[in-house]
């Protein structure tokens, strides 16, 4: 399911904004605070990691839209996915970004069952729907790899989440030098893969991204001066969790997402 | 790229060992005769070992080499699913509760041996080891038994009864005795254990540190060392 090999890699056209609100404005977290919001997301709330994911997975492909100026039909994406929820949010954004024309070619890092148990439910949809996946290492060639980055018109960068440290290692971190290789415009899902989200310090590899669509609340490390030049524009996108679960972490966001479900946050570029 | 690089999950560890439990008791002469008793073929690199249609009841036991096993999408590519190494059963036989991956293939990564037993060979290895077959029905009340309890868990219990059982479970079987306690000496990670207990990484990680701060147990990154196996078994049962 990739368009003619041959086809050249147009340009994408001008972005389509989304509605802005200065970052100064909302509050940002750590790693240990985001981790918090998710557990008493799960085990206070009662909401699923899958009903989390499958908005994640929803807004990153409406922010690839966005960058791609606004129309998802017949453009090409690579989906690089991770072992882990990160990954799995890739895979529900690779499923939106299908039903809504995009060519899509899911790369995973890892073989498919050493996924986590969303990512293989995630996985197990798409393969039910025939979508393209396969592999790095075992299922293409390096030049195959290659040659699909660089015919992407946007690259989906779903490898590791915020609860990644340390520069990413093995196939992930291979993925990362040959997506940085092929100059094509990178989407992250919630951190650039190789950005510390508490300092905001760039590991070696990590992948510089146009544009990153943050979870919840936008993590501290993103809004930093050195982190502007990996996460690209940083847009914040709404998972649905009340103001009362920020509440029981003295966090005040009040209506946050009233303009719009997914935020550009201004002042962070 | 080396296998290394891969933690294998621990349903897996545990799958392997109790697989390879087969043949638990009996001597080196006993197993090399099984090996002449059985189909050793020697593949090379490459080499298609399992495919969709091949005949059902058949187990393939890898003696040497990897093994990857893949399916075919709709456009005929291939998406790897798993790597496998020395000592995994493949392929399914209703006798031993193995089932097969539905629509999988597999191929030799390495130049390796494979083992294929028929359920024919597997009863006259019975009869020549009855050993053997006290091997399968304990293989096969434990698996029963841990499903019955899963089950049971999930239902009914909170996640840090369910993980103080799972921690004591693991260091029953992969405990050693160590300064201050039992650790469990099986590489595992946050999200495998996770998966284990069925809650998420995040949640487990509180829940640890929830029995650390209480004084039950101590952790580094891949290992836990129980500190006071009475009060997790109270809190595991309770």
């Amino acid at each position: 399911m990739t368009p003619n090999a041959q086809a050249p890699v147009a340009d994408p056209p001008a972005r389509v904004p989304a509605p802005s609100v200065p970052a100064s404005s909302i509050p940002s977290v750590t790693v240990a605070q985001m981790a918090e919001v998710d557990r008493l997301a799960i085990s206070e709330f009662g909401v699923t990691l899958l009903q989390m994911m499958e908005q994640a997975g929803s807004h990153l492909a409406e922010v690839v839209r966005l960058e791609l100026g606004g129309d998802l039909r017949d453009r090409f994406v690579v989906v690089a996915v991770g072992p882990g929820n990160n990954g799995a949010g890739g895979l529900a954004a690779a499923r939106h970004l299908l039903n809504r024309g995009a060519w899509v070619r899911v790369v995973l890092a890892r073989p498919a069952l050493r996924m986590s148990e969303a990512g293989r439910h995630q996985l197990a949809t798409l393969i039910a729907m025939n979508a393209s996946c396969c592999v790095a290492t075992f299922d293409l060639s390096d030049d195959e790899l290659i040659d699909v980055l660089g015919r992407a018109d946007l690259i989906v960068d779903a490898l590791l989440g915020y609860n990644a440290s340390g520069a990413p290692g093995d196939e992930v971190g291979r993925l990362v030098g040959l997506i940085g290789d092929s100059g094509r415009p990178v989407v992250s899902l919630d951190v650039p893969t190789g950005l510390n989200p508490d300092t905001g310090a760039a590991a070696n590899p990590a992948i510089v991204a146009i544009a990153t669509v943050t979870l919840a609340l936008p993590k501290i490390g993103l809004l930093g001066p050195e982190a502007s030049s990996k996460t690209g524009r940083l847009y914040l996108a709404d998972i649905g969790l009340p103001a009362s679960l920020y509440a029981r972490l003295g966090l005040d966001i009040g209506p946050l997402f009233g303009p719009g479900r997914i935020l550009q946050l201004d002042g962070t570029r | 790229m080396t296998h290394d690089g891969y933690q294998r999950s621990l349903s897996e560890k545990l799958g392997l060992l109790s697989e390879l439990a087969l043949f638990e008791g009996l001597s080196d002469a006993d197993i090399e005769a099984i090996g002449h008793a059985t189909t050793m073929t020697h593949c090379k690199r490459g080499q298609q070992i399992l495919a969709p249609d091949d005949p059902p009841d058949r187990i393939h036991i890898i003696k040497k080499g990897r093994v990857r096993v893949y399916r075919l999408g709709a456009d005929g590519k291939q998406l790897t699913l798993d790597i496998y190494e020395k000592g995994t059963i493949l392929g399914d036989m209703s006798m031993l509760g193995q089932d097969r991956i539905p629509e999988a293939y597999a191929e030799a990564l390495d130049d390796g041996v494979i083992c294929t037993i028929t359920p024919d060979e597997l009863r006259k290895l019975i009869e020549r080891f009855p050993l053997i077959g006290v091997n399968i029905i304990g293989h096969l009340s434990r698996r029963l038994q841990s499903a019955e309890q899963a089950l049971e868990a999930m239902a009914y219990r909170r996640v840090d009864q369910r993980l103080a059982r799972r921690l004591l479970d693991l260091a029953a079987r992969f405990g050693m005795a160590a300064p201050g306690g039992t650790v469990i000496e099986a590489r595992l990670t946050q999200q495998e254990l996770a998966e284990m207990v069925g809650t998420t990484r995040e949640t487990l990680a509180h829940t640890l540190g929830d029995l650390r701060r209480d004084g039950l147990l101590d952790m580094d990154k891949h290992r836990v060392l129980i500190r006071d196996a009475e009060r997790l078994a109270e809190l595991a049962d309770g």
